[in-house]
């Protein structure tokens, strides 16, 4: 569904993405993993077809992201980092909104539907200024979910949000592996090995390390995927 | 083009459920009502009352009005972040900023609408004297400069973050096209001096539409300023993916 092949992106001297390459399948939950400013968030925006990539190619669903920019963007759900709100608005009508602008048929019962799943269907009424933190996290996604997309990209999804909301948006995250692709970004490592079926871990913006979990922490002969995770940076550090 | 009509569609609904919008209509109401009172009162004088009153000081209202208007149109997104969603989205970067465009003509269109409620009380009172010819050119001169004035706000509102540097800058602008028309006044030498005038928005309305002219290559000149400022603006939206 995901296919990044050899996928660079510079800022000027900097070489934000160095060539990185993966692959992933419907029913997913990818976790691209790294310290801030590894890549993470360049990695994606070339994925949600919002930066062009200095080099290489990916795809979403067959469909390239510089070529068949629109067939890929329409087959993707994206919530930035930084949630993407318009305050002067109900909840349901920024629903509505961007589902209108992804062409869904019938876009006020797609909102409806997909408020009533994160359980934002009491607040459809409410302006998106008077939402709590966690709310507006998950008005957040239901915006990535309301096209129905085969493939979600969701930026540190889980950040500054209270632990029992954080709880509830995992569990949410965890429900999309049957129908979509998922990949997520995050340096919570815990939440990786809690939500995630493969990692990819990437520091420099080069992937140094990907796979199950559980097999990189065999490998790595280590406790956690912390460990994992800070064996494979502080490697590249003194490399 | 289902693009364009989302975006007018969020832009119309939230010109009216802003209150900062309805104060600007009804400053630009008030204003243009105590103009309608007095252009009356001089009429009484026996001097004609010009049809010409409303919009003209429209053509000088604009240099504040409209950058009120676009300020927030591109910049806001963009602190919200709501840019880059709207960059991901099936949509071309132009019908992003065509349907803002719109929306914003659109509201305005609306508020000009509304004054032209005193041209139908002077055509009541005068006993169907007044040149409502005269008035309907000037309507469509200012409704036209108005686009005008609105494409050179989204200008700026798509080169900064910042609403206020936007508006303040756009309103710069906007002065220097509409006193450029007296650019005459200071320049001796005739060809300099026409040769700024013609670029200015001002005198493409204060000599032909105001006065009952109209003129095809006015009507360009306003719809080719349009086109432009609308092609600069996308691709200030687009440079959005370069940075």
């Amino acid at each position: 569904m995901i296919e990044v092949k050899d996928l660079s992106k510079r800022y000027g001297d900097r070489l934000a993405v160095n060539a990185i390459s993966f692959k992933a399948q419907p029913g997913e939950i990818v976790g691209l993993l790294g310290p801030n400013g590894a890549g993470k968030t360049t990695t994606m925006r070339m994925l949600t077809g919002f930066m062009p990539p200095t080099s290489g190619s990916a795809a979403i669903g067959g469909f390239d992201v510089v070529e068949d920019s629109f067939e890929a963007r329409s087959r993707v759900g994206y919530l930035p980092e930084r949630v993407p709100l318009y305050p002067d608005m109900t909840t349901e009508g920024y629903v509505t909104f961007w589902a209108k602008l992804r062409g869904v048929r019938q876009p006020a019962q797609a909102a409806r539907a997909v408020l009533e799943r994160l359980h934002l269907d009491d607040r459809s009424k409410t302006l998106v200024r008077n939402l709590s933190k966690g709310m507006r996290q998950r008005l957040g996604l239901a915006q990535a979910l309301v096209h129905n997309p085969p493939v979600i990209i969701l930026d540190e999804p889980t950040i500054g949000i209270d632990p029992q909301q954080v709880i509830e948006v995992r569990e949410t995250i965890a429900a999309l592996r049957q129908s979509h692709t998922v990949l997520i970004s995050t340096h919570i490592l815990s939440e990786a090995e809690q939500i995630c079926d493969r990692v990819i871990i990437i520091n420099q913006g080069k992937i140094v390390a990907q796979g199950k979990p559980g097999d990189l922490r065999k490998k790595l002969n280590a406790a956690n995927l912390e460990s994992v995770f800070l064996q494979m940076v502080n490697k590249d550090k003194r490399a | 083009m289902n693009g364009v009509r989302t975006i007018f569609g969020r832009e119309i609904a939230s010109y009216f459920t802003s209150l900062f919008a309805y104060l600007i209509a009804a400053a630009v109401l008030l204003i243009t009502g105590i103009l309608f009172i007095n252009n009356i009162g001089r009429s009484q004088d026996q001097v004609a009352p010009n049809p010409a009153a409303i919009p003209d000081f429209f053509a000088f209202a604009l240099i504040f009005f409209a950058p009120l208007l676009t300020m927030r149109l591109l910049a806001e997104e963009r602190r919200e972040g709501t840019l880059e969603l709207l960059l991901t989205s099936p949509t071309s970067d132009s019908s992003i900023v065509i349907g803002k465009f719109a929306g914003a003509w659109a509201y305005y269109t609306i508020i000009l609408a509304i004054t032209f409620v005193y041209q139908v009380i002077l055509l009541n009172i005068s006993q169907g004297q007044t040149d409502l010819a005269h008035a309907l050119c000037a309507y469509i001169g200012i409704w036209l400069y108005g686009g005008a004035c609105l494409a050179v706000g989204m200008v700026f509102s798509a080169a900064t973050d910042n609403q206020i540097v936007a508006a303040f800058l756009a309103s710069a602008a906007l002065f220097l096209l509409w006193i450029g028309d007296r650019v005459g006044e200071v320049i001796p030498n005739i060809n300099v001096a026409r040769f700024i005038r013609e670029l200015t928005l001002q005198s493409h309305y204060a000599s032909s539409f105001a006065v009952g002219l109209l003129r095809a290559e006015d009507i360009v000149f306003f719809a080719g300023i349009i086109a432009v400022m609308l092609f600069i603006t996308i691709r200030l939206v687009e440079s959005n993916r370069w940075r």
